[in-house]
């Protein structure tokens, strides 16, 4: 598939800030699974952009805003090509050898023990989460190949948890979503996440677009996001708890991270009266 | 590999650094002794009282943090008696301090790079990964020369046979090193003829060497380097020391306020307009100092500065991310680092240490808890720790609590009785237990300035010795010869 993404920030202020620094994570991956034809990004007040490769390997785009402003904007236009219409197609590993490959995958690279390990309020550990709900996980039967109880796990999600548009905050603790069984695409992922790791198995976190084809997020048309797992044979695998489907070249990754916070599409710092502004965020996905 | 301890140490008497046995003093304190019975104790009492003047003339102080979000600020406490390091006491920590900097530099430079040493397995993963402060948004950036730790002021005791160990790493934000330099000059003023007795090496050029080091990291060259001290302000404990140094070397003294980084380059609010900075010694921990990477909630820090670094347009003492590296988890890991990057056997010993995530090791200290100290791994300055011998049964059930919630946080020695050393104290000679904190500077070059920062606990039998929790201090006199 190709897309036409665009992708539009507005931060309004009441009074005017100054000193306002700013970094996007906002520009598409290229990895196996997709390629970048094109990638603009135009601020308004105009800046200077420089950029550069974050741990995770996303890439940073930063600038900064110096004199007085009420307003900021940063619109990003993006073409993506995508390429994986069968994410069940990779050469499987063994299922008893599944559990040497994850850790060989480990010790080759040990920045992916973060991806195991991580604990914090959006993934936080299994044991912290309520009592009735931690009986409800789904279990891990040792003779079940890995995928198979990944997407046991995937359909489990949206059963304990329905989807409300603007029912928990960005980076809102998993804990918040968990007791009013409800919360948004950030919510499932992170639960994804939680109960992935509890299992020592490695799993991130993914900020994207859906083809709104696909979505069901409503008219609204926002980033989305999904988790991965390293399955043995394929590598990173997307699962879309929110829809419970693997992800496919209907998806677009942007940025990934080890919650919603490392993968956070704009992040700031101002001088100034803050008053919790709220972006106003336009999204647009066309194929092409 | 990592050993763990089996047995703790059964407690011996101290060691006295002044005195060989009850009635004879060592030999390098001779002349010394020798003095003090001379003039005799009104003698002593009038000296003690002139250094009282003297400090408070000087104003030299340090601020206390109690109940109150104000800290209270104070006199510095000063014990007249010096205490004396004899030239092959000091070769021997000299050259141990200088093997473990370079081995810890090695190390965060692995950490932020490659990470060998855990691929080789020589360190846990864990050990990182759950490390407060490995700092993922500096990886793969490369400070000059690689070296992170500009500045260290590591803690060294001396045990019940004399030996020197390493008590902790402090590679941060280290401070004392004013302290050390103050009271050479009221030693100096107050007691004149001891150093007419003794070759006593000098320590007046802490701030020279180190403003040396800090020109020699300027991006725009050595000649062309404006530098700037990034103080978090007046409310902080160590605030005396920011102004001190900042005046001794004739920098800038600023808070994160004062500057602005623009296009990757930070700057200095002057009346006369922006003025470049080059160089960044920063007295602001990792957390607070750029709001765009780290808290988003500091007003203490300059927006942008990482990236700044990133882009080698500024550099920054102590390197961000080198907290990880004194974190007390890592801390039984050092000879094993220095042998794993230097290939040498450690010259100066760690004191023994169990690890809490070590279920053998947990067991056996809750099984001595009154003979052992527990620390938390990444606060300093005696918070957050429990002292066996002096805790009550309700705090010993309140840390096994907290080890057991969460064992990667915490680890335990066996309680060292530190060397103890002559203080004049209301009117007497008594003893009183002590460590010291000497400075190591690496700029072109390792250096430690021979001396330090010689703390006292003041209070009769307390092993505490940090100031916030009533320590003093002593000149400390390292001998040419």
């Amino acid at each position: 598939m190709r897309y036409l993404i665009e992708h539009e920030t507005i931060l309004d202020y009441p009074s005017s800030i100054r000193e306002h620094h700013i970094e996007l994570r906002l520009a598409p991956r290229t990895d196996g699974h997709q390629k970048v034809h094109s990638c603009v990004i135009e601020t308004e007040p105009a800046a200077e952009l420089s950029s550069y490769s974050d741990y995770f390997g996303n890439r940073v785009d930063y600038f900064s805003v110096i004199p007085p402003h009420n307003r900021l904007v940063t619109r990003l236009r993006s073409e993506v090509e995508t390429f994986k219409e069968n994410p069940f197609s990779f050469e499987s590993v063994p299922k008893g050898e599944e559990q040497e490959w994850l850790a060989k995958a480990v010790r080759n690279s040990p920045p992916m023990n973060d991806f195991v390990l991580h604990r914090s309020l959006l993934t936080p550990s299994v044991l912290k989460l309520a009592e009735p709900f931690e009986t409800q996980v789904p279990k891990r039967d040792k003779e079940q190949p890995l995928l198979d109880f990944l997407l046991e796990l995937l359909a489990w999600v949206p059963t304990v948890m329905e989807y409300r548009t603007g029912s928990t905050e960005v980076h809102g603790s998993l804990e918040t979503a968990l007791a009013q069984k409800g919360g948004v695409c950030q919510d499932f992922a992170h639960l994804f996440i939680t109960i992935a790791r509890s299992y020592g198995i490695p799993a991130r976190y993914v900020m994207g677009y859906l083809d709104p084809g696909i979505s069901q997020d409503g008219d609204m048309l926002t980033t989305h996001a999904w988790a991965e797992a390293l399955v043995p044979g394929a590598g990173w695998v997307g699962f879309d708890a929110t829809h419970n489907l693997l992800t496919n070249d209907h998806y677009v990754a942007v940025a990934v991270g080890r919650d919603s916070y490392d993968a956070a599409p704009q992040r700031g710092s101002f001088k100034g009266v803050s008053s919790g502004e709220q972006p106003t965020v336009t999204v647009t996905m066309q194929e092409q | 590999m990592y050993n763990p301890v089996t047995q703790a140490s059964k407690p011996r008497a101290p060691y006295h650094e002044f005195y060989a046995d009850d009635f004879t003093p060592r030999d390098h304190y001779r002349l010394l002794w020798d003095h003090i019975k001379a003039t005799g104790n009104s003698a002593l009492e009038a000296k003690a009282h002139e250094s009282q003047l003297a400090l408070q003339a000087e104003g030299v102080t340090f601020t206390v943090y109690g109940e109150s979000e104000e800290g209270i600020e104070r006199i510095w406490p000063f014990d007249l008696i010096p205490r004396i390091i004899t030239a092959a006491e000091w070769v021997k920590i000299e050259s141990g301090l200088k093997q473990r900097v370079r081995a810890l530099n090695h190390f965060l430079g692995d950490l932020y790079g490659e990470q060998r040493i855990i691929k080789d397995g020589v360190i846990p993963p864990e050990l990182i990964y759950q490390g407060r402060d490995f700092r993922r948004e500096i990886v793969g950036i490369v400070p000059p020369r690689g070296i992170y730790t500009h500045i260290s002021g590591i803690d060294i005791i001396r045990d019940e046979k004399g030996e020197f160990l390493i008590l902790e790493d402090n590679l941060r934000t280290p401070s004392g090193v004013s302290y050390m330099i103050e009271n050479r000059v009221i030693e100096r003023r107050i007691m004149p003829e001891f150093f007419d007795k003794y070759k006593v090496r000098r320590v007046a050029h802490y701030p020279s060497l180190l403003l040396a080091a800090l020109r020699s990291l300027s991006p725009r060259g050595k000649d062309n380097a404006e530098i700037v001290l990034l103080t978090p302000g007046i409310y902080n404990s160590a605030y005396f020391e920011h102004t001190f140094l900042a005046k001794e070397m004739g920098i800038e003294l600023a808070e994160g306020r004062d500057m602005v980084t623009i296009n990757d380059i930070v700057y200095l609010k002057t009346t006369t307009g922006l003025q470049r900075v080059d160089v960044i010694y920063r007295r602001v921990d990792d957390d607070f100092l750029d709001p765009l990477v780290f808290r988003s909630d500091s007003s203490l820090g300059i927006a942008g500065v990482i990236n700044a670094w990133r882009a080698g347009n500024v550099a920054i003492v102590n390197a961000p991310g080198s907290g990880i590296a004194d974190d007390k988890a890592v801390y039984p890991y050092v000879p094993d680092i220095i042998r794993y990057y230097l290939g040498q056997e450690p010259i100066l010993n760690n004191v023994p240490t169990y690890q809490m995530t070590n279920v053998q090791d947990r067991e056996y200290v809750f099984d001595n808890m009154e003979r052992m100290v527990i620390k938390a791994v990444s606060e300093s300055g005696g918070y957050g720790m429990l002292m066996g011998p002096s805790s009550t049964a309700a705090l010993r059930k309140e840390f096994v609590d907290l080890v057991m919630e969460n064992p990667r946080n915490y680890i335990a020695q066996p309680v060292v009785y530190l060397s103890r050393h002559t203080c004049y104290i209301d009117g007497e000679l008594e003893a009183r237990h002590l460590d010291l904190r000497p400075f190591t500077i690496y700029g072109e070059d390792i250096e430690v300035v021979p001396g330090g920062l010689t703390r006292v606990a003041l209070r009769k039998g307390s092993l505490v010795v940090n100031s916030s929790q009533g320590g003093g201090s002593k000149d400390t006199w390292v001998l040419a010869e």
